[in-house]
């Protein structure tokens, strides 16, 4: 199991759910639903090292996940967030390029191999054509497949995406979640993702965890999910 | 790839081009062919070539790192106080005539700058907001300043000479045993922010982003201004306060290499501070800062114009 969860509780402090059980097998995507503020960044944050849980297990590949030194996790785990500012000199390339930072040594050098693990992430997230504009001159939606870009090049086991298709109209969404789940099984790789469109996360994730009223964590495969009632909340 | 390689070309050769110039260039008339023999060369014209070489690449790189530590493009050694941190320092020897000796003087500009480093860190990491940061930054530096005028009103004439004519800023001050304590200073503040280029490339998307990548952020943070400091206080110590190369070179850098990535920053900040310097270098008998922001704002406006006209920036 890539991720193992066992009565985890999370938050700043004061848990903000009920505490968790969850198995996240690699190859497989996971939707996190629910009302602002409910707590998915912060579950995001825990499963990324960057936050500790409160009290519970949490493994990545059967060992504590903060027994992992900070390079090795970032070879293992890349969190994304979409609200990031990049600096406004910088290009498309030269951001995706900062997922080889962990393979790198401390003069930030790319070898060959680096450079070609770029290009597939680049193509996988249809950005190649835009790899020498800056980045900070493109649109919400192409940026944002910009900072996933760079997490594929990082080549991580399990993939944070804090909602990914926040800023992107339908067919792109579509495309987002299509590709995903595409990536996922090729890469034999974990995405664990927030969202608001619950239609999607059916359709695309294999699980859902749902953040319910009062701080309760409903975990169900995603094609049970609707009939178990996680997605009732979201009716409109 | 081309322009970067173009770019350090074009610069070395300023700079090589540069360096003759003012090594045979003179109030003293001194024939190319004697010049190894004669010492005006040793004693007044390359301690002059290195103190503006090794100012030029150490303030440029001080305030590039800074700029990238803070996320901020306002920041260089004397927006945050670090300038004014060494100058105390100086002041303290020059007005109130405490004795630091000739590598005291480098060691209090550097004790000096080091505190206001870690006064501007510790207020940083209690904001992490870049305007608290400027604002902190420029109020340290204006309490120094008025620490400063009070050793100054309690300072003789001769003292106070002194201490004006190094306030202006020179690369003349400079003696010919100095060179080696300020280069192996400058080269320890090099040393510091290059085995940090890793951190610096992340750190431009903010200390979480950094710790994603796997970097030890609060270590290499405290490397790289360790760093800065000691290049802010050499710069002090051996050429006075000089304020505008720590600001400005960066952006000229940004601007030549369009560029954010590190490996090509720190060189292409290093050369065009070091060209700058010499050029400024050239009329000594002016002030240094006076003249540094005589040359140095007209070029760095024109690179911004030209830059915006052409859909850049």
């Amino acid at each position: 199991m890539l991720l193992n969860l066992r009565q985890v509780t999370f938050g700043y402090g004061s848990p903000l759910a009920s505490p968790l059980d969850m198995e996240v097998p690699a190859g497989q995507v996971v939707a996190l639903v629910g009302e602002n503020g409910s707590g998915k960044s912060t579950l995001l944050k825990t499963l990324g090292g960057m936050l500790l849980p409160l009290d519970g297990s949490l493994e990545l590949e059967g060992r504590p996940l903060a027994e992992y030194g900070l390079r090795e996790l970032s070879k293992k785990v890349a969190l994304v967030r979409m609200g990031l500012v990049p600096p406004a000199e910088m290009t498309v390339r030269e951001f995706v390029s900062l997922g080889r930072s962990p393979y790198a040594g401390f003069l930030d050098g790319r070898s060959r191999e680096d450079e070609g693990i770029i290009d597939s992430a680049m193509d996988d997230m249809d950005v190649t054509l835009f790899a020498s504009r800056k980045v900070a001159e493109l649109s919400d939606g192409e940026r944002s497949r910009v900072y996933l870009a760079r997490a594929l090049a990082q080549q991580v086991k399990l993939l944070l995406l804090d909602e990914p298709d926040a800023f992107m109209d339908i067919p792109r969404r579509k495309n987002l979640f299509v590709t995903l789940q595409k990536l996922s099984r090729e890469k034999d790789m974990a995405v664990v993702l927030s969202t608001h469109w619950v239609d999607y996360a059916e359709k695309y994730a294999d699980s859902i965890l749902a953040f319910t009223t009062k701080g309760k964590l409903e975990f169900a495969p995603a094609d049970h999910a609707r009939e178990l009632g996680l997605l009732s909340w979201a009716e409109v | 790839m081309r322009r970067t390689v173009l770019g350090f070309v074009v610069l070395s050769l300023c700079i090589v081009a540069l360096s003759f110039i003012t090594l045979v260039s003179g109030p003293v008339d001194v024939s190319v062919g004697g010049l190894l023999d004669s010492p005006i060369f040793w004693d007044l014209r390359l301690p002059r070539v290195a103190a503006a070489l090794l100012a030029g690449v150490a303030l440029s790189v001080s305030g590039l790192s800074l700029q990238t530590v803070f996320q901020n493009p306002l920041a260089g050694p004397f927006v945050l106080g670090i300038s004014s941190g060494a100058s105390f320092a100086v002041a303290l020897s020059m007005l109130a005539g405490l004795g630091f000796g000739r590598f005291g003087t480098l060691g209090a500009a550097a004790v000096g700058s080091l505190a206001v480093t870690a006064l501007v860190l510790g207020i940083s990491a209690r904001f992490r907001n870049n305007t608290v940061l400027l604002v902190a930054g420029l109020l340290i530096g204006y309490f120094i300043d008025a620490c400063i005028s009070l050793l100054i009103t309690w300072s003789d004439a001769e003292s106070l000479r002194v201490y004006v004519s190094w306030g202006m800023g020179s690369f003349g001050r400079l003696t010919s045993d100095g060179i080696w304590i300020f280069a192996v200073a400058v080269a320890a503040g090099l040393a510091l922010i290059g085995a940090s280029v890793r951190y610096l490339n992340g750190a431009r998307l903010g200390d979480d982003f950094a710790r994603g990548l796997g970097i030890r952020v609060s270590l290499y943070k405290k490397l790289v201004l360790l760093g800065a400091s000691v290049l802010a206080a050499a710069v002090t110590a051996f050429c006075g306060p000089v304020a505008f190369l720590g600001i400005a070179v960066p952006h000229l850098a940004y601007l030549l290499f369009c560029s954010s990535n590190h490996r090509v920053l720190l060189p292409g900040s290093a050369l065009c501070g070091a060209t700058l310097a010499l050029l400024a270098g050239l009329l000594p008998e002016y002030p240094l800062n006076a003249v540094l922001s005589l040359v140095g704002v007209p070029v760095i406006l024109w690179v911004l114009v030209r830059s915006t006209r052409r859909g850049g920036l």
